[in-house]
């Protein structure tokens, strides 16, 4: 049984079959061709500040460690002994100088270098090449704005023109003071496939629908959208970039869906900064609350401070992790009460996430279904509005109830999928830059 | 921790539990918030992070948490499920709490009472969805006129990776 991707996606991912929600080929094809070649989020730069830091996480279902080496530079390798392949490291984070297998005792520097090996020269005379016997390097890490993302494919592109014209939207938040992440990671269970959140937050469309019921005890401006009674006051945009990140912005709603007035005087009081630094657009980005999925499976929020990353477990099962998101030069009774309100919102929890992830369960639920899963997604929501901006990076939409975002994310994963190298996806993707 | 509390006392505390897990598997938070929980409230489920015993890492400076709620919060999350615009609680789910290992000493002022108790709570919705949740709970209960009424509640529960997709209830 082959994979036909061509009927798995159309061209401009407006239409996706349910199967690719389920299928274990599929899955697997994915952890090769996508998660084994796209840049992948590790961890923020101020979670690992100091020289033999490090915090364990995955790329793909592959378990990293990602470590500040003594010499202050941040790597990541797989976490299995070059021996007999047990984790040489069970804790998610801390601080250490060396990283020691359970299993017999083999011993790597942070820099993920064979330092020693019990029984060396008795067992194996002057054989054994330490220098060959490293941990496994994560071929690429490069980090933008303090966020770590790491590569398994040499030939990627650079991080930061994989982000593309997503840096700019990003900008608008960290060029300023810079941010950070509050962590450890909340960690939970979803039983969905990991692109059904990914492009959910990319979807304008559910939040008045799924979200009516926390949006309408929320009050506040944002409470106009519950039902769909109403569009965003100030509109919105929605963009899609090159490589399949796209960004949903509601302008001039953060912090919509936090009840906290100081964060609000926060971000009025340093916008005037934003603008001479960025100028108008962007600090008017600085004010709005963006929704955000980099490709394929960390998704953010400005203005409800939420960075997560959908961790694959299967075709129908993910971790998702989830950090709170704080500007560096916020007091930290400020940060604290952010952390409550992002919590209260996107947490295990949340009054909004608990009502995402029955729906995510329910889209991958259904797709089960031999018949039901050869049927087809529709994501056509408002393709007239698609266009160009001349102050907007990407590709636009100025109608933030559209689809465009999960649309350029589907294309994206279609092209990914379907390419044979790094040459080739971009190639593919040279038209939508 | 104080002395245990007289035998008069730890029946009433008993009781007040029991009273607690049969409103809970009634989903009647209102109830509950309304009768058992005093204003002052702090409800809290932190989460821990699983690090080596003798690593040298600085403690996280901002911890995260499942729950960090105050008595408007809590309303507020009631409210919430109240709306009848959830559908993820439509149909209703079916939720059983077995309380356990109740202990209870005097608190530290006048009329407090320091609890500890285990929970198990049983949830099954949508045809067979089913988790099962062990934890335990710290809890502060202060003695009003009108009872006892919780003034701050701890939850531990011993999962990294919490195994449920939400754990938007009480508990």
């Amino acid at each position: 049984m082959g994979i036909d991707l061509s009927d798995l996606v159309d061209t401009g991912g407006s239409s996706q079959k349910k199967r690719i929600h389920v299928d274990e080929e599929l899955y697997k094809l994915e952890l090769e061709r996508i998660f084994a070649r796209s840049w992948l989020f590790l961890t923020h730069e101020s979670q690992i500040p100091n020289p033999g830091d490090y915090f364990s996480t995955y790329m793909g279902e592959d378990a990293v460690i990602v470590a500040r080496g003594s010499d202050g530079e941040i790597r990541a390798f797989i976490n299995s002994c070059t021996h007999r392949g047990a984790k040489v490291c069970s804790a998610e984070a801390g601080n250490t100088r060396a990283f020691v297998c359970p299993y017999h005792g083999w011993t790597f520097g942070t820099d993920g270098a064979l330092r020693g090996v019990p029984v060396d020269k008795a067992g194996w005379g002057a054989d054994l090449d330490k220098s060959k016997l490293g941990l496994t390097p994560v071929a690429k890490v490069e980090s933008y704005a303090g966020f770590v993302f790491g590569c398994f494919d040499k030939d990627a592109v650079s991080l930061k023109e994989y982000l593309g014209d997503l840096t700019w939207y990003m900008d608008s938040f960290t060029a300023r003071g810079g941010v950070e992440l509050l962590g450890p990671p909340v960690k939970s269970v979803i039983h969905c496939n990991w692109k059904v959140p990914s492009e959910n937050f990319l979807d304008g469309y559910h939040v008045g629908w799924t979200h009516r019921p926390a949006l309408s005890v929320l009050g506040g401006p944002m409470s106009q959208i519950a039902g769909n009674v109403d569009l965003p006051p100030d509109g919105g945009v929605i963009a899609s970039t090159k490589y399949g990140h796209g960004v949903g912005v509601i302008y001039d709603a953060a912090p919509g869906l936090h009840r906290a007035p100081d964060y609000y005087m926060w971000l009025m009081q340093n916008r005037p900064q934003v603008e001479t630094l960025l100028g108008e657009p962007q600090a008017r980005l600085y004010g709005s609350h963006i929704a955000s999925t980099i490709f394929p499976n960390c998704s953010f929020l400005h203005g409800t401070n939420i960075w997560k990353v959908w961790m694959p477990r299967g075709p129908r099962e993910i971790e998702v992790w989830t950090w709170t998101m704080v500007e560096k030069d916020m007091p930290a009774d400020l940060k604290r009460k952010i952390q409550k309100e992002a919590m209260r919102g996107f947490a295990t929890a949340g009054t909004f996430e608990s009502d995402d992830a029955d729906n995510f369960q329910s889209v991958t639920e259904a797709a089960r279904g031999t018949v039901t899963r050869r049927g087809a997604l529709n994501a056509t929501l408002a393709q007239q509005y698609d266009t160009r901006s001349d102050v907007l990076p990407g590709l636009v939409s100025e109608f933030i109830i559209s689809e465009a975002g999960v649309r350029g994310f589907y294309s994206a994963y279609k092209d990914t999928l379907e390419a044979e190298d790094w040459a080739d996806i971009k190639r593919r993707r040279a038209d939508r830059g | 921790m104080g002395r245990d509390v007289s035998h008069e006392t730890y029946s009433e505390v008993c009781r007040f539990y029991y009273k607690e897990a049969r409103l809970f598997s009634e989903q009647d938070y209102r109830q509950w918030l309304d009768a058992m929980v005093d204003k002052s409230i702090v409800y809290f489920l932190p989460i821990f992070e699983e690090r080596y015993r003798r690593d040298r890492k600085a403690e996280p400076e901002f911890p995260p948490f499942i729950y960090n709620d105050d008595f408007s919060d809590l309303d507020q999350r009631i409210q919430q499920l109240e709306t009848d615009l959830a559908r993820r609680i439509d149909p209703a789910g079916r939720i059983r709490h077995l309380i356990t290992n109740i202990e209870a000493f005097e608190g530290e002022a006048e009329g407090e009472i320091s609890t500890y108790s285990n929970f198990l709570i049983c949830r099954n919705r949508r045809e067979r969805e089913q988790t099962i949740l062990v934890g335990g709970r710290e809890d502060r209960l202060i003695k009003g006129p009108d009872g006892l009424r919780i003034a701050y509640r701890m939850i531990t529960i011993p999962q990294r990776v919490i195994l449920d997709s939400d754990l938007y209830y009480m508990m």
